[in-house]
């Protein structure tokens, strides 16, 4: 049996039951990481040396019978969350060789529980984009078909969970960045809550859409993730002081009666037939389970894609303002005044994807379009939310797919922005209305592709998502990557 | 020159007084070391949030209320984009459409043509954001030094309506903030240090004009001086403009002190987009009844309200004003007073000598070598002829020079009048004895020579009794003589 | 969407593209900004009081003052000089 195919909760035991050790299991991924990852790409670093330390300081708790459930359990990070110490580059020329003088605040309840770090995962640059093709470092590709991509922008940490090089992996959201790498790499995502986990050391592409989140093998390591980085934060005013749940209490949980909405304009045109057809054959096995389905509709969705990308880039091209070469970052060598250096330092430092969401952002918010453009993304925001409110006025959970289509070739789309960017339809709604959503394989297509379907719950309602996911997830088989 | 009415318009920026800086826990101190007052947040480091200051807040309420303003219940923070080496984030937060304060009221007086006058200025609002930090120009080098300490500094903006028709207006009116910024007690208003800083706005227009004319801004004024020299710059370099016939350019101008004129910065056609969009990392400020009710509970005794209690102490206007006009001579009146209750006599002596060696420079108010208790007890010496009046001076200059007790130092230079009955006695028996033939006049019913006979009393005692007691006895025993 | 255009937003950005990325730049906000349009057709307005999080003056940080980050730790990722970022000359 290989030890790095298995889920947290079953590592967990192992380690427990010193059946092996912390530093045993995170070498057997080391060893892994070593044959698999030139063919993945899925990491920025690999850090050995942290996880022989974290493996370590694990291995002393499990032997004073002091061990949680993420004790010794090897976890890769996405690189766009500061490491105190560990390189943090967002996949971006901009951030080659910052180290940041802070941990997130997730890595500090992720080292309070002791977890192994294996290394820093590779994302789209500054995580805008849905391919990790954008990546200035590891162009990361699919497990499951290396010539596909594996999504994004959390495409490393989707793809390491996939091709079993770490156990489970840390992403962020802010458009469909967890759900639909995760749906392209036939692994469990879930984008929590906005406000449910502290962004603090998230480096900031859209602050009022970006949320941190878990990537595993299944439905119920999310939660035992969630448990762990959940809840108020100090340093982020913008957490919810709401009492933490533990939100693997909904695993194992009876379906019947459990109202499900499927609005259908997520099953309109733009859909794969092979994604439909999946996701619809998910929703009947709901039915099965005693689930109630409900046809309901988003009459906004179709705006949802032009609000998202002018609120992300409005807010990106704010916050990635501060990247000047001065205080940290790429510094230009050209010689000149502040200006020059500063055009000079950026130019060289971003990618041309971020450099477009920049454009947009400030024309988004420039004088003389901002209520054209920003005032009115905002004002789709509140609609936006006030339809899946009246639609939860009706049911418990939402059931979309989460991406249009599988995993497409690593060279498609890369010309199209425009194209790229309506590929995001089926994940930004949660976003923009602050929900929590799972994605969680339902299918596999001709070409033994992953097919993504996703849960949308309530606000702060994670357990009942991932209770239906996991639910789901005990009648399918999943057929892991011959990488 | 034709004659124009100037309009002009302020912005006031004042520190405010908190432990901890506006979004992060740094210290609010002025000065530091280089950097060493800085941290993730205000540095602006990827990743770090702004936390809100709770005092902040409520200090730009107070201020709020001390300048007649009506508080906003639900307030929202936003960003203002720029760049520049002093703003690390490359964006101040700052507020836009629904700051704190708004729509108050400043009555100042002034003297024109030394007529006394008085006016309401109207406040458009005041809202809370954060300081940048200091630039040093290293020369020699050919580059800036970057100090971030400053950064995140609270900051009210206090903007007025147009209402200022002078630069002595101009004057009064930010004398009158300052003072009533220091009552409140949320500002020191230092202008030296820079914690109170002005941007005029200025535009002329003729009287029989129904609109403004175009204005020019001229930023970061530090000094009274410098604010009354650049409007009255301003009026002469616009007035002659139109004069003319040519137009004045709507820009951002600086005031060079050397010279004591305005010059360019930036005109209108490179002036800044600032973006503002609100701050998706903040959420906004509600109050409730009862918040407010208790902040404006709190609101000290304004300079109106001791001014009216000195009055009716009765202390001359005139001399009330002068006291109440600065916090720091007014508080030291108060403390003075709670030691020795004669409002009259402390005032006499505040205005009567104090206030004219401060004039003259040899006491600085903010560095007081002497405490109220101190300051009271010469008062009350003099006024209890422990010491003479003019004794009372000399002791009062040596307390405010090197300080120490003023019965000590009466005591070290023997000023102290011991007014011993056997002695004066004594002294007017031997008085009287030597001067047989006046007081044979005396006693004939010439009393012309008692001031003779008081003088000679007088003298033989030195000092060592008081006149009201010489006079005394020397006339009971003149009158015994008459029988 | 022009030429002129995305040289200001460029400008706004503090980005720089040589003539041929201006050209691309030009032509993927053009698409871009199509998409965006599309907003153009509903008729709504940003209400600030619906998104009111409900945060009042008593949640907010207490005003305590703690230690700030040592000054190598802060500089650690920048040019410095004399416990400062060095910044080439700003010229207005």
């Amino acid at each position: 049996m290989d030890v790095t195919s298995l889920t947290i909760k079953e590592q967990h035991k192992m380690l427990d039951s010193k059946e092996i050790s912390a530093a045993e299991l995170a070498n057997s991924y080391l060893v892994r990481i070593a044959e698999k990852e030139p063919s993945v790409k899925s990491y920025i670093a690999v850090t050995p040396e942290a996880a022989a330390k974290t493996a370590e300081a694990a291995q002393k708790k499990i032997d004073a019978g002091e061990s949680t459930p993420l004790c010794g359990i090897p976890l890769a990070i996405k690189d766009n969350i500061c490491t105190d110490g560990i390189k943090t580059t967002c996949a971006s020329r901009m951030l080659e060789n910052f180290i940041p003088p802070y941990n997130a605040t997730v890595m500090e309840k992720l080292n309070a529980e002791n977890i192994v770090i294996l290394g820093k995962t590779s994302m789209d640059e500054f995580a805008m984009g849905g391919s990790t093709q954008t990546s200035a470092f590891k162009k990361t590709r699919n497990p499951y078909n290396t010539e596909r991509v594996p999504g994004g922008s959390s495409g490393g940490s989707a793809a390491a969970v996939s091709a079993n090089l770490c156990t489970a992996a840390i992403g962020s959201d802010t458009g469909g960045s967890i759900r639909q790498p995760s749906s392209f790499c036939g692994v469990t995502g879930l984008k929590p809550t906005y406000g449910r986990v502290s962004r603090y050391g998230l480096v900031a592409f859209a602050s009022s859409l970006d949320q941190i989140g878990p990537i595993a093998k299944c439905a119920e390591d999310c939660g035992t993730i969630l448990n762990a980085i959940a809840g108020y934060d100090y340093h982020d005013g913008t957490v919810s002081k709401l009492p933490v749940d533990d939100y693997t209490a909904k695993i194992g949980m009876d379906m019947k009666g459990v109202k499900i909405a499927l609005p259908a304009e997520f099953y309109a045109q733009g859909i794969d037939d092979d994604v439909k057809t999946a996701v619809l054959s998910a929703a009947q096995k709901y039915k099965d389970m005693g689930a109630e389905i409900i046809d309901c509709s988003m009459p906004s969705l179709k705006y949802a894609v032009a609000a998202y990308y002018l609120i992300s880039s409005a807010e990106a091209s704010s916050n990635l303002s501060r990247y000047d070469g001065i205080k940290y970052g790429h510094r230009s060598d050209v010689s000149g005044n502040y200006n020059d250096l500063i055009i000079a330092s950026r130019s060289e430092g971003f990618g041309d994807e971020v450099k477009r969401r920049i454009l947009l952002g400030n024309y988004a918010l420039c004088s003389g379009y901002y209520d054209a453009y920003y005032g009115k993304a905002m004002a789709l925001k509140q609609k936006i939310r006030e339809e899946y409110t009246q639609i939860f006025e009706k049911c418990d959970l939402v059931l979309t797919p989460t991406a249009p289509t599988v995993a497409y070739g690593i060279n498609e789309n890369i010309d199209d922005p425009a194209k790229m960017y309506q590929a995001d339809i089926c994940t930004v709604t949660v976003n923009i209305a602050s929900l929590p959503a799972i994605s969680t394989t339902c299918g596999y297509n001709g070409d033994g592709m992953p097919i993504g379907m996703s849960l949308i719950g309530k606000m702060w309602d994670e357990a009942t998502v991932i209770g239906a996911a996991d639910a789901f997830e005990k009648t399918f088989t999943r057929t892991e990557p011959k990488i | 020159m034709s004659s124009y009415i100037p309009v002009i318009g302020l912005e006031i920026h004042s520190e405010l007084l908190t432990k901890s800086k506006v979004f992060c826990t740094c210290s609010a101190e002025f000065g530091g070391d280089k950097n060493s007052r800085c941290c993730p947040v205000c540095s602006g480091m990827p990743g770090t949030l702004p936390i809100i200051n709770q005092t902040a807040v409520e200090y730009a309420v107070k201020a709020g209320y001390a300048l007649g303003c009506s508080i906003n219940k639900f307030s929202v923070f936003d960003r203002k984009n720029y760049f520049y080496p002093d703003l690390p984030k490359a964006y101040q937060i700052s507020q836009l459409n629904l700051p704190l304060c708004i729509n108050g009221l400043v009555p100042i007086e002034y003297e024109e043509d030394g007529v006394k006058k008085s006016k309401n200025i109207r406040i458009n609002r005041i809202h809370l954001e954060e300081d940048a930090g200091k630039l040093i120009h290293d020369d020699l080098n050919g580059v800036s030094l970057a100090d971030y300490n400053r950064c995140g500094i609270p900051l009210i903006e206090i903007v007025t309506e147009p209402d200022i028709g002078s630069a002595e207006e101009a004057r009064c009116f930010v004398e009158k903030i300052a003072l009533l910024l220091q009552y409140v007690g949320v500002s020191d208003c230092k202008m030296e240090q820079g914690s109170i800083r002005c941007d005029v706005n200025i535009s002329l227009m003729k009287p029989t004009d129904t609109e403004f004319g175009t204005r020019a801004e001229i930023k970061n004024l530090n000094s009274l001086k410098s604010i009354y020299r650049t409007i009255e710059f301003e009026i002469k370099r616009q007035s002659r403009l139109l004069d003319r016939g040519e137009r004045v350019v709507q820009e951002t101008r600086r005031y060079d002190d050397n010279k004591g004129e305005t010059r360019t910065m930036r005109s209108k056609e490179d002036a800044h987009d600032y973006k503002y969009f609100p701050d998706p990392d903040i959420l906004q400020v509600n109050f409730t009844d009862e918040d407010l009710a208790r902040i404006k509970g709190s609101l000290p005794e304004m300079p109106y309200q001791r001014l009216e209690r000195y009055i009716s102490a009765g202390i001359q206007e005139k001399d009330a004003k002068i006291i109440v006009n600065s916090k720091r001579l007014s508080d030291l009146f108060d403390d003075t007073l709670k030691v020795y209750n004669n409002p009259k006599s402390v005032a006499n002596f505040v205005i009567g000598e104090l206030m004219r060696r401060i004039n003259l420079g040899e006491i600085d108010l903010e560095k007081l070598n002497f405490t109220a208790e101190e300051f009271a007890k010469v008062i009350e010496m003099a006024d209890t002829e422990k010491v003479s009046k003019g004794d009372a001076k000399e002791i009062f200059r040596e307390m405010s020079e090197k300080g120490g007790s003023p019965e000590e130092i009466a005591k070290a230079r023997g000023m102290l009048i011991v007014t011993d009955t056997g002695k004066v006695l004594e002294a007017i028996d031997e008085v009287i004895a030597a001067n047989e033939k006046a007081v044979n006049q005396y006693v004939s019913g010439d009393v012309k020579v008692f001031g003779f006979l008081m003088g000679q009393c007088s003298k033989a005692l030195r000092g060592s009794a008081t006149p009201k007691v010489i006079k005394e006895e020397l006339e009971k025993k003149l009158k015994s003589l008459v029988g | 969407m022009d030429l002129e255009m995305v040289k200001y937003l460029a400008k706004l950005g503090k980005l720089s593209f040589t003539d041929e990325e201006l050209e691309q730049a030009v032509k993927d906000m053009t698409s871009i900004i199509e998409i965006m349009d599309t907003i153009k057709e509903i008729d709504i307005t940003y209400d600030p009081l619906k998104d009111n999080h409900n945060v009042y003056l008593k949640d907010l940080r207490k005003d305590e003052a703690m230690p700030s980050l040592p000054t190598d730790k802060l500089l650690m990722n920048a040019v410095n000089s004399e416990s400062c970022f060095v910044v080439p000359k700003v010229v207005e």
